[in-house]
């Protein structure tokens, strides 16, 4: 699980859904929608401390940014290492807000060539990520 | 041929000894099963005392009391014109008092092995103490209290020490069959004596057998 | 509502404890104590029915007083109104499942409510037996359906389930709920089960050496964190498997099996039979009709 800390910048509500953007420092806001509001959890509240959860097999990885893309939630880093196993393997990136640690397909990684010290984009689907007080 | 009044004498005897030890045993029995009083040993120790005391010690101490030379039997005698002393009534509180702990013990047990939830349950059903013990405790006891009733009944049937401290040897009034064997034995009418005694075997013989019969060795686990 | 604040020195195995609760519980909540075994639970249970006394105290119970020790008020549990489901069940064995039901009829009572419960608790089938002939788990359904008679105003329930197996517990378990919410009872539940308590209960009350140490929505409680994820399950570990570079940890939830994907770092604080709660975002699981 990767597990990062922000603070809640806006919350868009509508019925028991919310779209929640959380700011995990000054240059990356991470985005999820979750079936709470602030009117059935606590910690739903602007400027709040939260911690953002996402699983490792949710991450995708990308060589370039790619603004044409349904997933708003990107993050550039660097490749630390790499573990290859057979049907998957697993990577670590240097960002900005921490190590993210992604697992992928052995075939997907071989197809992108990915190497240590490259240069990636960590993308994650809004409705991927978990938040925690 | 035999008299047969100390026959019936005996059977008269064990049976209003057995009913009356019955209604009195049930509450004393309820009580020391669920007391925590600081008495309970002593009354414990009382009810049971019968058990290992000669009958002629307590056949004696009753003669005593009874005796209207005594203040107790005086005062019997004097408010209720009732004389103890070589009485059929003598005879039955003598008997009460000898055959308690046959009738309390066994239905202390019984009331003790009980899972306290039952009264527990009954009391938070909203049900009063008594309802409880006639409803719930007593009929869930029914081999205990049959185990009392043949024991008290067999017991009295058997007396002798008591029975002659205290009533002598009164034709179809105090003279039961155990005395009445001694007295033939005494004549040396074995033929009378054997008779008596051939009865009183038989009589207890088939009470017991039955009473192992209906609880299945349930005795046989209470004198262990 | 119930106000419960009652003081009382226990002795139990390791010499004395004093038990000292407060707790307030509102009308129609299904509540649960929680902890070690002699941790003051069924202690607190039987100074509620009226079978101890607190030391001090009182207990209030719709505004009406239970206990005052100060002012000397104390009702026998014959005046109470509770439902007691007792750990051994306590079935009166002379009675049938129906006698007795009727033996908890008040004086003066309807008795549409025997039928009533016999046919919620599904009891039809068993109502002239003894209950010695009875399953647990049907001796269980006849303590419940018993204590319900009176229609008290708080039930009280003595870790009703811990002797069934789970099908039998989950059952019961639904029977509960059932009758908590018809009759509009306030339920004290004492149990074990971390995912019995949160299926079941509104808020739970964890007891340590007889205090209330922790309370909570149970979720909460079992939890430490207040994870958004809607597809929430605690379970079991039965195995951890290294499959690569991920484990496979198999979790037993009720009594389904999930296989779920895990990495190192995740299972470093984890061995089997260790309880997890395995969950997930709603937008995740598929929903798949079932042919019947």
């Amino acid at each position: 699980m990767n597990i990062f800390s922000g603070h809640i910048a806006t919350i868009q509500v509508n019925e028991s859904l919310s779209l929640v953007s959380i700011q995990m420092n000054e240059h990356i806001t991470l985005q999820t929608i979750v079936v709470e509001t602030p009117a059935t959890v606590s910690y739903l509240q602007k400027e709040n401390p939260i911690r953002v959860l996402f699983k490792e097999t949710e991450v995708i990885i990308a060589k370039i940014a790619t603004p044409q893309i349904s997933i708003l939630n990107s993050i550039e880093g660097t490749i630390n290492t790499i573990e290859k196993g057979i049907l998957l393997s697993k990577i670590t990136i240097d960002t900005s807000i921490g190590v993210i640690v992604s697992i992928l397909t052995t075939q997907a990684m071989d197809k992108l060539e990915l190497a240590a010290q490259q240069k990636v984009v960590a993308l994650i689907k809004s409705n991927e990520i978990m938040v925690a007080e | 041929m035999i008299d047969w009044g100390p026959i019936i004498l005996t059977a008269k005897l064990a049976l209003l000894t057995t009913s009356i030890l019955f209604v009195i045993s049930i509450p004393l029995a309820y009580w020391l099963a669920t007391t925590r009083s600081k008495i309970k040993p002593i009354i414990e120790t009382l009810v049971s005392m019968p058990l290992v005391l000669p009958p002629t010690v307590l056949g004696f101490y009753l003669l005593m009391a009874f005796s209207p030379g005594n203040a107790f039997g005086a005062w019997l005698q004097e408010y209720f014109g009732i004389q103890l002393i070589f009485s059929f009534s003598g005879l039955v509180i003598g008997s009460i008092i000898y055959s308690l702990p046959f009738m309390v013990n066994p239905i202390q047990s019984g009331l003790s092995s009980l899972p306290t939830s039952f009264s527990e349950a009954s009391y938070v059903l909203g049900k009063s103490k008594m309802n409880t013990l006639l409803n719930v405790l007593l009929p869930n006891i029914k081999p205990s209290l049959l185990t009392g009733i043949v024991l008290a009944f067999a017991h009295t049937v058997g007396e002798f020490g008591v029975v002659l401290m205290i009533g002598g040897n009164i034709p179809d009034k105090t003279k039961v069959v155990s005395i009445a064997i001694y007295d033939e034995v005494e004549a040396l009418n074995y033929s009378n004596a054997h008779l008596y005694s051939l009865l009183l075997f038989g009589i207890t013989f088939v009470v017991l057998l039955s009473v192992y019969m209906i609880n299945g060795g349930y005795l046989k686990r209470f004198w262990k | 509502m119930i106000t419960i604040d009652i003081h009382k020195t226990l002795q139990n195995s390791n010499g004395t404890m004093s038990l000292a609760i407060q707790l307030t519980i509102e009308k129609g909540q299904l509540i649960t104590l929680y902890g070690p075994s002699g941790s003051g639970k069924t202690s607190t249970l039987r100074i509620l029915a009226g079978l101890m006394s607190p030391d001090t105290g009182h207990i209030l119970v719709n505004d009406k007083k239970w206990i005052d020790t100060d002012k000397n008020i104390k009702l026998s549990p014959q005046q109470r109104k509770i439902g007691y489901v007792f750990q051994d069940y306590a079935l009166f064995p002379n009675m049938t499942v129906r006698k007795n039901l009727e033996f908890a009829l008040e004086k003066g009572q309807d008795k549409s409510i025997i039928e009533e419960l016999i046919d919620i608790i599904a009891l039809k089938k068993l109502q002239h037996k003894k209950p010695t002939t009875l399953s647990g788990g049907q001796q269980q359904r006849v303590a419940l359906a018993r204590a319900l008679v009176r229609t008290p105003d708080i039930l009280l329930l003595d870790e009703p389930l811990s002797a069934l197996d789970v099908t039998m517990r989950s059952k019961l378990q639904d029977y509960i709920t059932k009758v908590h919410k018809r009759y509009n009872l306030t339920t004290i539940l004492v149990s074990h089960d971390i995912g019995e308590i949160i299926k079941m209960s509104d808020k739970i009350y964890c007891l340590e050496d007889g205090k209330i140490v922790r309370q909570g929505n149970p979720i909460h409680i079992f939890t430490n964190n207040q994870l958004s994820g809607k597809f929430q399950f605690t379970g079991k570990i039965i195995t951890i498997k290294k499959e690569g570079v991920v484990y496979l940890v198999t979790v037993l939830i009720g009594n389904n099996v999930v296989k779920v994907i895990a990495q190192e770092s995740e299972i470093a604080a984890l061995k089997t039979g260790d309880l997890v709660v395995v969950a997930s975002k709603a937008f995740n699981p598929v929903l798949m009709p079932i042919q019947t």
